[in-house]
């Protein structure tokens, strides 16, 4: 008895003890915090990825209280103001090139964007009041970031993905606004948004010309909080800013080699020292996998030595590259299956200040080319059909031979490819989702033997979009497999068109997940958690990819239409009723009185002359004119004189302006 | 023949065709029978009938055409707003204030109470017969009520206030002016109470012949007091003084901030956003304990505070934030001057931005506080006031926009260098300074005065501050300007909408609107009633609700659209078939009408020609 005793009473004691490493701990923690770092990447097509990325975190404020020196006010208001559990918004402008510039990596997974701006937001109010936080939060965003962002206020343009799209809660709502321009004006507020805004640190890299002139920009705002749970666990708000843009370094050299860059021939600018309120400021150069094993092949030593060679002398005597500065460390990536990962050169920019800026170079010495990795498949979407009736989307995907390996879950007997799909399509576009057909290696499949799940929620008529979500399954040996699906255009009500109808429909893109494959690098030193934009490299995101966005034409109406039909009914009732009443009020024989009355006083030449002209014409003796025939010839004469100048005008109207 | 003349029909065209030779022929044998004067039957009617119901039918039609074409108006009360602007607009609202004398030791009985009260009235009257502009003032129609406490015995006026004589006698006449004032409200605090309607502002004037100087102070809740050696002449003087130009008028001086410009939203709200800039934190960083400030300094006056608005508060620190205009190095001060000349330049709006604020939504009003931490190269940074002094709070205020600080840090008055990466802190003391600063310019944004003395010509006053900001007297001085200014706003804002509302006939108008305008016309007669009761804080209140009402209602979504259904649009619509139609018909009628007489005429003519 006194043993048990003695136990409970060793492990309560136990239990205080580590309770208040765990308290102490969090009161360690209680600190707001602000990270900056950037990332670099040669890619194979002669560009150079820059990855911005800035993390600002702030404890919850049951414990710290509403008064911040770093977090921005305004994300801390909207994040209370709407209850915000979680929260997506990207500016972009131009397409991620999966092919080229990556398709398997972390960055192309969580920062590649759909053209235009996508917004997604996860609340954590009851059900019924989701969309009208929704709604306020549109427009405080649009507000906030100058951009039109309130367009994905209408139930039209938002919709509630069920399980596809991160969450199941169902009170995740997710919009995109294809056509939206990106430009400087979104930037300001989003810089504002940094304790440094750009006027120190990495951030006073962006110079405006040169990250708009880039073939890719995408500007994001994450942030997740849990301010609203009730747990003691809470870590309070994460905002994460990242700003991923492919510039072109622009250089004289030949066409085959990489173009070599610096920081100021790529941004114009240098960085003179870091934001003295981030807590670490870091720019990592990274080479990708496929890039160092030809840098191996090139340097053709023994298997087992290569590495540490490249690693050790890397920045003196590499065969293929050479950087301007001594990287602080060197960290490698470590992946399980027998290849070689990554390696990043990391750089600090502590100790620089405005005498002596920071400006890192990398020269190549050697033409070299390499490859991206790739996600099993390469999806792409177009439209099938013309006319302005009915038509056809299709997404067709293409297998890139990097499917064998790699798999999670991989099984000898069945391997199967489980790819989702997640499509939103607009109200006028009225999906037959009864129509969709599978393909796979050009072969009709029947539908549900390759589809795991379905869900679809079929569009409404100016009330709500359609939404799609398939998990397709399919075999790993498929090369390639394509989905079709029918759709009629709809006719919107001429208040509806936007400003530029005759443009066409914008169709927002697909996203397509392999959940399957699983990006992320790992890195042996667990110091590098504390890392914001490490530990993001090292999470686990499933493969994500983006369609195209389609372009859908759709009928346009002659917007003036409205009143030429007023006009025209219009004109045609006063016709009538006019000549009606005409008929109605006329006196026949009073006419014929009169008419003679005027005749028995003069006749003209011309009248006589055609009368003879047509007696002629008749072939009967002319006789001296009979009132009534006269005034009719007369009154035929002057509608023909009438009738001619009219002609006579429109065509030389139609000549002087031919 | 007859045939001719007739008004022919369809049907007898064809039997014209053969008339002429025969009209001829009868024009022949009949001279005197002129076929332009004259016919021999009667004219008919059927066509003038016909035109005529045409154009009666289109005339019926009209206005069910009108009525299918109407827009939805809801129907606005306009007469009722009329009256509410009158009310407000040509009389001011006078509130009911309660004045009470005291005289304590006055040795001579040559006055009376009530001769002491008549004076002290007609004394108030020469004082508000200069300054009679100011919105919110007391109506002076009620008596004095006077207490005259002499060796001999105790006399009142007829008045229902008492003063409890001798309670001052058993008072150390050496006791300090905070104690002396709490004890006065714990003797004068239930006059409220008793006063039904209308607050009770008290000025006790305690004759003391040993000693020589004269001191006014007045206290923190609704009471003064003067203590020396005063005549009755110079007691009624002072007091009528203190009572119009401090409990009144709020001790305002020429040109200060009038009740118009009362720093409140339209929706009654107030957001005091707190800033704390560090101008270029490579030399150093700023932090400090708002929190703590929060709790202590600012709730309770944004308690105080309440009935006149809803207050929020808001800080952040913001960094990289130069000012943007021009100070120079001071050898002899040895310190970077700004000269009041600069002030309109100091705030840099491209770097400072201070307005990200999701809080304030609508027409709330955002106050920015701002504390500026120099640079290195501006440290110390001194403000010069156009008299060369230098600036006791090294602030300034910016009226509807808020106030700014220059807080110098101690580090480069030391001109040690500091280690740029840590963040200091404000000290407590700096931080509390600044704070007294902060509410001095509240106080001065408000429109009040922020020195404790208040000079005129009779002397100086000296005025106790609360430690809540606001001393009752000043909160009732603010509430009134406040009620009376909202109802103005109100009465203006209501006027101009239903001025606009008539000017457009066709415009749309919702029952939201509709109903707005009756919530803000209920408020508005509500917070009148309560300023003739004189309940302060409830008309302040109800004021601000129908203020807030009238502006909700001229500023509502469906009244700002442009796309109401103009009356231009309406006729380009309907005119291309009404114009043509409505000639056409027109001119038949006219023409039949015309003829109509024209042939009764003729008929006449022949009808007395044959007879």
């Amino acid at each position: 008895m006194s043993r048990l005793k003695f136990s409970i009473l060793f492990f309560l004691v136990l239990f205080v003890a580590s309770e208040s490493r765990a308290e102490e701990e969090k009161v360690a923690e209680l600190k707001e915090e602000f990270n900056e770092a950037l990332l670099l990447r040669p890619l194979p097509d002669r560009k150079v990825l820059a990855h911005f990325h800035f993390h600002s975190s702030a404890p919850p404020t049951r414990t710290y209280g509403r008064h911040h020196y770093l977090f921005p006010k305004s994300i801390y208001q909207l994040v209370h103001k709407f209850q915000v559990r979680e929260m997506e918004l990207s500016f972009t402008q131009g397409r991620w090139n999966y092919e080229r510039w990556g398709g398997f990596e972390p960055i192309s997974s969580s920062y590649a964007k759909p053209p235009g701006v996508e917004l997604w937001a996860e609340f954590d109010v009851p059900h019924h009041q989701v969309d009208d936080s929704w709604k306020n939060l549109t427009h405080a965003l649009s507000g906030l970031f100058c951009a039109s962002i309130n367009f994905l206020e209408h139930s039209t343009s938002y919709s509630t993905p069920q399980w596809s799209f991160r969450s199941f809660s169902g009170k995740l709502r997710y919009g995109t606004l294809p056509r939206e321009a990106v430009c400087t004006e979104n930037l300001t507020p989003w810089l504002k948004l940094l304790p440094c805004r750009d006027k120190a640190g990495l951030s006073s890299l962006m110079d405006r010309p040169s990250i708009y002139r880039g073939y890719y920009h995408s500007q994001r705002l994450h942030l997740k909080s849990d301010e609203f749970d009730t747990s003691n666990m809470s870590t309070g708000i994460v905002l994460e800013q990242t700003l991923t843009v492919v510039l072109q370094p622009n250089t004289f050299s030949e066409k085959i080699s990489q173009p070599s860059w610096s920081l100021s021939s790529l941004f114009g600018r240098k960085v003179s020292g870091k934001c003295s309120l981030s807590h670490s400021s870091n720019l990592y150069v990274q080479f990708e996998q496929n890039l160092l094993s030809k840098v191996n092949e090139l340097w053709g030593k023994s298997e087992a030595s290569k590495n540490e060679i490249l690693i050790n002398e890397s920045v003196q005597n590499n065969p293929l590259f050479e950087l301007s500065l001594p990287p602080k460390r060197v960290i490698k990536e470590v992946e399980n299956l027998q290849k070689e990962g990554s390696i990043l050169f990391e750089f600090s920019i502590d100790n620089y200040d405005e005498s002596d800026p920071f400006d890192l170079g990398l020269k190549w010495k050697l033409p070299v080319v390499w490859s991206c990795r790739q996600a099993p498949l390469r999806a792409s979407r177009f439209l099938l059909g013309s006319g302005n009736e009915r038509g056809a989307i299709a997404l067709s995907m293409k297998s890139t031979r990097s499917n064998n390996i790699e798999r999670a879950g991989f099984d000898e007997k069945e391997c199967w490819l489980r790819v989702g799909i997640f499509q939103v399509v607009p109200w006028y576009v009225k999906v037959y989702y009864h129509t969709l057909e599978v393909f796979l290696d050009g072969e009709l499949q029947s539908t549900m033997d390759n589809i795991e799940k379905i869900h679809v929620s079929p569009s409404e008529d100016k009330v709500s979009p359609g939404v799609m979500e398939i998990v397709l399954r399919l075999p790993c040996s498929v090369k390639t497999a394509a989905l079709t699906l029918e759709f009629d255009k709809g006719f919107l009500h001429i208040d509806e068109y936007p400003p530029d109808a005759n443009q066409g429909f914008d169709i927002p893109s697909a996203v397509v997940c392999f959940g399957d494959f699983l990006t992320s690098m790992t890195f042996d030193d667990n110091s590098l958690q504390n890392i914001p934009i490490l530990s993001k490299l090292q999470e686990n995101t499933p493969v994500i990819s983006y369609t195209e966005v389609l372009l859908v034409p759709l009928t346009t109406p002659d917007f003036s239409m409205p009143y030429n039909v007023i006009t025209i009914t219009c004109t045609v009732f006063a016709l009538y009723f006019g000549s009606l009443l005409n008929a109605l009020r006329r006196r026949a024989g009073e006419e014929e009185r009169l008419l003679k009355a005027k005749a028995a006083k003069k006749t003209g030449p011309l009248t006589l002359m055609l009368s003879r002209l047509s007696a002629k014409l008749r072939g009967k003796p002319w006789e001296p004119p009979q009132q009534s025939s006269s005034t009719r010839s007369s009154i035929n004469y002057k509608l023909i004189v009438k009738v001619a100048l009219v002609a006579g005008i429109g065509v030389a109207w139609h000549y002087y302006f031919q | 023949m007859d045939a001719a003349n007739n008004p022919p029909s369809p049907a007898m065209a064809e039997i014209s065709e053969t008339s002429p030779a025969s009209a001829s022929e009868l024009q022949k044998t009949e001279p005197e029978f002129d076929l332009e004067t004259m016919r021999k039957t009667k004219p008919g009617l059927k066509r003038l009938v016909l035109t005529l119901t045409v154009l009666l039918s289109f005339l019926l039609g009209l206005p069910f055409l009108l009525k299918s074409v109407e827009i939805y108006r809801s129907p606005l009360p306009f007469r009722e707003i009329d009256d509410l602007s009158a009310a407000v607009g040509s009389n001011k609202l006078f509130f009911p204030c309660k004045f009470q004398a005291v005289f304590v030791d006055f040795a001579g009985d040559s006055f009376t109470a009530n001769d002491l009260s008549i004076s002290i009235k007609s004394h108030m009257q020469r004082l508000t017969g200069k300054d009679s502009t100011s919105c919110g003032a007391c109506s002076y129609n009620s008596t004095i009520s006077v207490s005259l406490e002499t060796g001999s015995g105790c006399f009142h006026s007829d008045n229902d206030l008492k003063w409890k004589c001798g309670a001052l006698n058993e008072l150390n006449k050496c006791e300090d002016d905070e104690f002396l004032d709490d004890y006065l409200q714990s003797l004068l605090g239930d006059n409220d109470v008793r006063s039904n309607g209308g607050k009770v502002y008290s000025v006790i004037v305690v004759r003391r012949d040993d000693e020589k100087a004269v001191r006014a102070v007045v206290g923190k809740y609704r009471h003064a007091w003067i203590v020396g050696r005063v005549s009755e002449e110079e007691a009624v003087k002072k007091m009528a003084e203190v009572f119009v130009k401090v409990f009144v008028n709020g001790g305002k001086e020429e040109g200060s901030i009038t009740g118009e410009f009362m720093p409140v939203g339209a929706d009654g709200r107030v957001v005091l956003s707190f800033n704390l800039l560090n101008a270029d934190p490579r030399d150093w960083t700023y932090d400090w304990e708002f929190q703590e400030i929060d709790d202590n300094i600012l709730a309770p006056i944004i308690e105080v505070l309440k009935p006149l608005a809803d207050i929020r508060v808001e800080s952040q620190v913001l960094y990289h934030t130069p000012k943007s205009s021009f100070s120079y190095w001071d050898d002899k001060l040895g310190s970077y001057i700004f000269t009041t000349n600069d002030l309109p330049f100091f705030v840099n709006s491209n770097e400072w931005h201070l307005d990200t604020s999701v809080a304030a939504g609508g027409r709330s009003k955002i106050l920015h506080f701002v504390v500026y931490v120099p640079s290195a190269t501006e440290c110390p940074l001194l403000l010069q006031l156009p008299n060369g002094e230098i600036s006791m709070t090294n602030g300034f205020i910016s009226p509807m926009w808020g106030s700014v600080v220059v807080w110098n840090p101690s580090a480069c008055l030391e001109d040690a260098k500091l280690e740029p990466r840590v963040r200091q802190k404000i000290s407590h003391e700096d931080l509390r300074k600044i704070f007294e600063v902060f509410i001095g310019q509240l106080r001065q944004l408000f429109g009040l005065k922020s020195r404790s003395l208040f000079g005129d010509a009779g002397g100086t006053l000296q005025l106790l501050t609360s430690e809540r900001g606001f001393t009752e007297w000043e909160l009732d001085v603010l509430s009134r300007q406040h009620t009376c200014f909202n109802l103005l706003q109100c009465a203006t804002t209501l006027g101009s909408l239903s001025r606009l509302v008539q000017s457009l006939p066709r415009m749309i108008i919702k029952d939201e609107i509709g109903k707005q305008v009756k919530y803000s016309l209920e408020a508005a007669k509500l917070a009148l009633s309560n300023v003739s009761d004189g309940v302060y804080d409830a008309s302040a209140v109800s004021s601000r609700q129908a203020r807030s009402f009238a502006e909700d209602a001229f500023y509502h979504p469906s009244m700002m659209s442009v796309s109401y259904y103009s009356f231009e649009h309406c006729f380009a619509v309907y005119s291309p078939f009404f114009l043509p139609v409505s000639l056409h018909v027109l001119l038949a009628a006219l023409r039949e009408w015309k003829r109509y007489k024209q042939e009764t005429r003729k008929y006449k003519t022949w009808k007395v020609k044959n007879l």
